[in-house]
């Protein structure tokens, strides 16, 4: 004979919440913002080969944080999905808002019915073109979908990081000015983070198909200087 | 499509045509041959700093199919694909190629190598001319960044892949390509060198083979030439070549249509 215990849903979805919430401030934030021709993503990650921020098509691109194996999973879907979709109708109905929906919905699934939520959060990212606009995508733990108009911090110090962001950066500035406010506002007034600590990646039009680029540890430290 | 989520198990890694046959993206159905028309003549040849490729324009079926294809294509930034056979086949085949060296790099942060990009495409050729009258055969080549050199793979019918040191050639003007290609060809000829002995040995293949476009003067459609070093694929603008076909049409005018005795 088994005995049940009554938890209410909202004890069971602030214990799951509170456990996403521990797992995803383990980890370092990741600030995305939209600048004057482009999208730029910085993360701070010592590891030069364990990415956080990847293209996932022509004009999308994702980051995750928390859980490594977790973001990257999901990553590799959202390639798979973008690929997929491309190869069957064509490379310009491939749209980044169906992708952010897909993982709003798995990462929301996995909250409220997995054996545990997802210690992740997650950004897509699109660059703006003659079809669509420039967008920044959030997918929040409990799969909360947020469409940013101007930056997106992921990460357990959002908060802080966001405030400190806001306050140096009204409105989208060129790609230098921008980076060095984003990794001003990650780093904090009491330490600096060292250039190959910084994953620097960006969607810019430079006349070809593919806009994401991961800049080089020199590429970052010029822009950094400009 | 919904998102494709696998576990570590059954995960089809970063083969794009492991996943695609996986989801049934892909399909190999069969019918009669006569249903596609047909692409034909590319060659492909080595010089000191990379790869000269010429194909012609024309796929046919019984008649003029076509006039304008393109039958070589840059697969990426330093690889290119041509295709001969079922133009139907052959356009799914660059499709998939092309997409599955980019799904690697983007899975896996890295660039596939030349000659993994060569075997890659084995099984797909065999698997599509094993069970299907719809026959492709294919032709890769590609400046090789990390052995510093240009190279050229052909296949046979059944997918086998073989490295050639000098040149290939593809589709039914083959014979006539071939010729003119194996008396021309040195082991240190010069870009401008490779691109003349390309666009004649195209040229001998335009003119022996009714299923294989020449340069058409009447409506400036001229074959394609590719060159492939190490800045990567560059296609010469139409201008050059109707320049270089041009030249040899002017010799081969001069002399009657005889070649003369010279490689002219």
């Amino acid at each position: 004979m088994s005995n049940y215990f009554y938890v209410s849903p909202q004890q069971l979805i602030n214990d799951r919440a509170e456990f996403a919430q521990k797992g995803i401030a383990r980890g370092r934030s990741i600030l995305a913002a939209i600048y004057d021709v482009g999208v730029v993503m910085v993360a701070e990650n010592p590891s030069a080969s364990l990415n956080k921020i990847s293209e996932i098509y022509d004009r999308i691109a994702f980051a995750g944080v928390g859980r490594y194996n977790e973001f990257d999973r999901l990553r590799e879907a959202g390639i798979r999905w973008a690929d997929g979709t491309g190869f069957t109708y064509s490379r310009e109905d491939v749209d980044a808002r169906a992708l952010a929906n897909y993982y709003a919905q798995h990462i929301g699934d996995m909250f409220t019915e997995g054996p545990k939520p997802l210690e992740v959060e997650i950004l897509v990212a699109q660059l703006g073109g003659t079809l669509r606009p420039t967008k920044l995508y959030r997918v929040a733990y409990e799969g909360t979908l947020t469409d940013e108009p101007h930056f997106a911090v992921l990460g357990g110090d959002a908060e802080t990081i966001r405030s400190r962001f806001e306050a140096s950066e009204a409105e989208p500035d060129g790609l230098a000015t921008t980076l060095r406010h984003a990794v001003a506002a990650l780093a904090g007034p009491e330490r600096t983070i060292p250039v190959e600590d910084l994953e620097v990646c960006i969607l810019e039009d430079r006349g070809g198909r593919r806009t994401f680029a991961r800049l080089s540890d020199a590429e970052v430290a010029t822009l950094l200087t400009e | 499509m919904g998102l494709p989520l696998y576990g570590a198990q059954d995960d089809p890694g970063p083969s794009f045509l492991a996943y695609a046959q996986r989801e049934g993206l892909v399909s190999l159905a069969t019918g009669p041959e006569a249903l596609s028309p047909h692409a034909t003549t590319v060659v492909a040849l080595r010089y000191a700093g990379g790869v000269v490729m010429v194909g012609d324009r024309q796929a046919t079926a019984n008649y003029v199919a076509s006039r304008d294809v393109r039958k070589i294509e840059a697969a990426d930034r330093f690889t290119a694909l041509a295709i001969s056979g079922s133009a139907a086949r052959g356009m799914e085949f660059i499709r998939m190629a092309q997409l599955s060296f980019e799904h690697y790099e983007k899975m896996t942060d890295t660039a596939l190598s030349l000659e993994g990009k060569a075997n890659y495409l084995s099984p797909i050729i065999q698997r599509n001319n094993l069970g299907s009258p719809l026959v492709v055969i294919p032709l890769l080549a590609g400046w090789d960044p990390s052995h510093r050199r240009g190279r050229v793979f052909e296949y046979d019918g059944a997918g086998g892949c073989y490295e050639r040191q000098d040149f290939t050639t593809i589709g039914s003007g083959s014979p006539f390509a071939e010729s003119a290609l194996r008396l021309g060809f040195r082991a240190d000829l010069s870009l401008e060198e490779a691109l003349d002995l390309g666009a004649l040995a195209l040229y001998e293949a335009g003119d022996n083979d009714p299923a294989t476009g020449g340069p058409d003067f009447v409506r400036g459609i001229y074959p394609m030439m590719v060159v492939l070093d190490e800045r990567g694929f560059t296609e010469l603008a139409n201008d050059d070549v109707a320049a270089r076909f041009r030249a040899i049409q002017e010799r081969r005018a001069a002399t009657s249509g005889v070649a003369g005795g010279t490689l002219r």
